[in-house]
């Protein structure tokens, strides 16, 4: 710093206006399908994937209403398949994976201090491309015709001749369409985080929540393609007659390696980014450096390696080697490993402060006790002899709930009361956010709990019913009443959403006195993000800034157009000012025209080349330079 | 709080080449992804193999292996001239840029004319066995990898007839260029798995 001069930054009014105008998104109805700037393309991937969060406890509540008595009549069993695949779809497709990436593409991008995602129309069309999966799922659902068979669709009852009707069908194009959007999402990501970070924002000073979306990022990258793969087999299968997964003439198993592969990756997809809300939530709320920076990124890192080694955990039942087994067993007690580092880490950074008891951290607080539990549990079904007791029970079902509620949800709703001031510039209601915590908290383990019990005692999964004297009515009954309360639990703070928008307490740029880039600009935050970008000398920028001296930012980025500082990949030298594109209606169409390939597939076999075509249009109008011969003429002088 | 401007951005170029640019990831990005996709199909396809006695299964002759290197070399040689252009247009000189990709696209439609008449009549379909799904779906899914090359580098060609591109503005080029490579390149392993493993592991 010292061979610049220290020359103080005068804002002009001009210059804001200018920028104002540059990076506005265009307003009205046919407005809202060209915008990109990440800003408003996360806030709908959040809201889009709360919405199906709505859809899919709905969905677990008419389950639960099922189960509440013995030989109830509440849902046919059809319908019931139908439901609990379409809860599990939901929640794993259109839930868990798109929500966390709504909050990566709205809070990474204000962390590192750049003004937009890399490539911002893919950011859209990847958006579309969820919203039309979510919807034609839910089409199907309402039209009858929702798959059942659950949302890991095995062969051969996800075959043609044991799945007759669209169902599977819908299922293997929402899928694929669903790794579409989430493999754009991580690639830029990863472009993002790689190339614009504010200068001097050094690998080694990114905030937690950022590595953690690095390596949420790449598991992506490597676990999407597998399943992309299979559901297309799947659809060729039912479609054109493949033989991939027929029994006799391919292979079912096949099947289950390529969506295991994908499968296990998920579950730390969804759980990464959770651990790194945790870290900076913590660094927060304690006041202080959380410890061990570097354990944590490794062990991020580290999970994010191992995870793949631990898929056939999920197949011990179809008969693997011993050998086979026994080295799955030991690679799914390892993951234990780094996730003890992670926990203990956390516990050391709360020791001898004096935390601040905001909902945030209680729902933090909240998943310690939880993932522990699923921890536990999921050690236990590590070994083979023990899964092969409990596998297909209720055992599991509250295992893989403790795991994703309390793994993945509870650090989501610490997340969103965190973040909440800075979407939207107020405080969401601090009682009624305690309130919702504790009913959530309560009610999750009322529920959850008492189906390890019934899952030793035998009662199978994926039944829409059971019999009067085995005896388990009871506890269903209490489990169903609770789930009730769970669902008051979420549905308060829901509430508190909508009462807080208008109602909150003004937040202020910095509310909880955080330490990264992102409470460094106002709540909400502007369309370009920051007025001028940061400097970063520091692993916590703000609380180094707030010692009073005078902070040190970027000047001479144009105003007069979509322009970004690009830096180097390890220490964020700023390298080059990059031009980003501005609202566009293609990546809507190149969605469209993408779902007509896929989509049609299930009626006739020539939409896939009617997509192609279309795609191939709408990715030229895309790509095209406009006004060409102007830049032609700028640049060329 | 006051600011001072520790770093002033205009002094910085407006742009940029191959790793500094973040499409330059994204596009890497595209290709690790693509890459997994044919791995998964690379292990479906010795995957399915442990199930049969024989492979190709019986009645299936394995593939003859001379048109299938001819057409290989074809694809192998529509990198070159892509390369000339690619290398060219860094120091500024175009005219490789209009001609060179015209030749590469050429000779990638050759590769898929040569595809179109060898699949034509190779006596199995996808819904033969499991073999014929694979292999098809191996085949299939790279042609259509070649064609969308065909048609980005038609574009690609289209706007340097235009004078867009010059030795600052050419990152479009080293992307297309660095597809093209991916593309071709992939296609040895594939190539390797239909041709080579098929009649190994008959004989
Ligand atoms: C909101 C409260 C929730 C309740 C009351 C609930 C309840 C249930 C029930 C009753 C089942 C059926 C179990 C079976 O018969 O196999 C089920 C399955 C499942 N749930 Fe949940 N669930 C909830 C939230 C979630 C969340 C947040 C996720 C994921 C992030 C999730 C993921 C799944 C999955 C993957 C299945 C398996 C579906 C299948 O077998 O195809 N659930 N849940
Ligand atoms: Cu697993």
């Amino acid at each position: 710093m010292t061979e610049h001069e220290r020359t103080q930054v005068i804002d002009s009014s001009e210059e804001t206006r200018l920028l104002t105008e540059v990076w506005r998104s265009p307003p009205g109805f046919f407005g809202w399908f060209t915008h990109v700037n990440q800003t408003s393309i996360g806030k709908r991937f959040i809201i889009t994937g709360f919405v199906f969060f709505v859809l899919g406890g709905l969905l677990a509540a008419l389950m639960r209403i099922q189960l509440s008595a013995p030989e109830n009549n509440f849902l046919p069993p059809d319908l019931y398949n139908q439901i609990f695949t379409m809860h599990g779809i939901t929640m794993m497709f259109l839930f868990a994976v798109p929500i966390m990436e709504g909050f990566a593409i709205y809070i990474v991008p204000l962390m590192l201090g750049t003004r937009d995602m890399s490539f911002p129309r893919l950011n859209a069309f990847g958006y579309y491309v969820y919203l039309i999966a979510g919807v034609a799922m839910y089409l199907a659902l309402f039209l009858g015709m929702a798959p059942a068979v659950g949302w890991f669709a095995y062969p051969p009852l996800a075959d043609a001749r044991y799945s007759p009707g669209m169902g599977v069908d819908f299922y293997a194009t929402v899928i694929t369409f669903m790794e579409i959007s989430a493999l754009a999402a991580a690639v830029e990501l990863i472009a993002t985080i790689f190339k614009q970070r504010a200068p001097g924002m050094s690998l080694n000073r990114m905030p937690l929540f950022v590595w953690a979306v690095l390596v949420m990022s790449f598991m992506i990258v490597f676990a999407m393609p597998p399943l992309m793969v299979g559901s297309v087999m799947l659809a060729l299968d039912r479609t054109v007659g493949t033989h991939f997964f027929i029994p006799g003439a391919g292979d079912p198993l096949l099947w289950q390696h390529l969506f295991w592969f994908f499968g296990h990756p998920e579950v730390y997809i969804i759980l990464i980014p959770a651990l790194g809300m945790i870290s900076d939530i913590l660094t927060t709320f304690t006041q202080r450096p959380v410890f061990g920076y570097t354990a944590l990124v490794l062990s991020l890192v580290a999970i994010g390696f191992i995870g793949f080694g631990l898929w056939v955990h999920h197949m011990y039942t179809t008969g693997m080697p011993h050998l086979a087994s026994n080295f799955f067993t030991a690679a799914s007690s390892m993951v234990a490993i780094p996730s003890g580092v992670q926990i203990f880490c956390w516990l050391a950074t709360l020791w001898g402060t004096r935390p601040r008891f905001a909902t945030p951290l209680l729902y933090v607080l909240g998943f310690f006790f939880i993932f522990v539990i699923g921890g536990l549990s999921g050690v236990m079904v590590a070994s083979v002899p023990f899964d092969t007791q409990v596998h297909d029970t209720y055992f599991l079902v509250a295992h893989f709930h403790y795991v994703l509620i309390g793994g993945a949800v509870f650090p989501l709703f610490g997340g969103l009361y965190y973040w909440y001031p800075k979407l939207t510039g107020r405080l969401m209601n601090e009682t009624l956010g305690k309130v919702s915590f504790w009913l959530t908290f309560i009610g999750f383990n009322l529920t959850f709990f008492p189906m390890h019990y019934l899952g030793l005692q035998g009662m199978p999964r994926r039944v829409y019913t059971y019999l009067e004297p085995l005896g388990w009515g009871d506890i269903n009954l209490f489990v169903s009443l609770s789930a009730g309360l769970l669902a008051l639990g979420f549905l308060s703070s829901f509430i508190n959403i909508f009462w807080s928008l208008k109602r909150g307490e003004p937040a202020g740029d910095n509310p909880w006195h955080a330490d990264s880039l992102e409470w460094g600009t106002s709540s909400p935050p502007p369309a370009y993000n920051f007025r001028h970008i940061p400097v970063v000398i520091e692993r916590h920028p703000l609380w180094e800034y707030q010692e009073g001296q005078d902070i040190p930012v970027v000047t001479g980025i144009r105003s007069d157009r979509r322009e970004l500082l690009v830096t180097s990949l390890l220490d964020a030298h700023p390298q080059y000012r990059a031009v980003m594109p501005g609202p566009s209606v293609w990546p809507l169409l190149l969605a469209v025209a993408v779902g007509i390939g896929f989509g049609g597939f299930m009626f006739h076999n020539i939409f896939p080349v009617v997509g192609f075509v279309l795609s191939f249009i709408a990715l030229a109008g895309w790509f095209w330079p406009r006004e060409l011969t102007r830049e032609v003429r700028e640049e060329s002088s | 709080m006051n600011r001072f401007s520790a770093i002033d951005a205009s002094k910085l170029p407006s742009y940029a080449f191959s790793h500094c640019v973040p499409i330059w990831w994204g596009i890497i990005g595209l290709i690790v992804v693509e890459a997994t996709v044919f791995a998964s199909l690379v292990i479906s396809f010795f995957y399915l193999q442990t199930n049969f006695p024989t492979w190709p299964p019986d009645g299936t002759q394995p593939p003859e292996l001379l048109k299938p290197t001819l057409a290989t070399l074809v694809l192998l040689a529509s990198a070159i001239p892509m390369y000339w252009a690619d290398s060219s247009i860094k120091e500024g000189k175009t005219f490789p840029l209009k001609v060179g990709p015209l030749i590469s696209i050429a000779l990638a439609l050759a590769f898929l004319i040569m595809k179109v008449i060898e699949y034509r009549d190779i006596g199995f379909r996808w819904d033969t066995h499991a073999y014929g799904s694979v292999v098809w779906a191996i085949v299939g899914f790279h042609s259509a990898h070649v064609l969308a090359l065909i048609l980005k580098t038609s574009v690609v060609t289209t706007l340097a007839w235009q004078n867009y591109f010059n030795s600052k503005r050419r990152i479009g080029v080293t992307v297309n260029g660095l597809y093209w490579y991916f593309v071709v390149i992939i296609w040895i392993p594939l190539y390797m798995t239909i041709y080579w493993a098929s009649h190994l592991l008959q004989s």
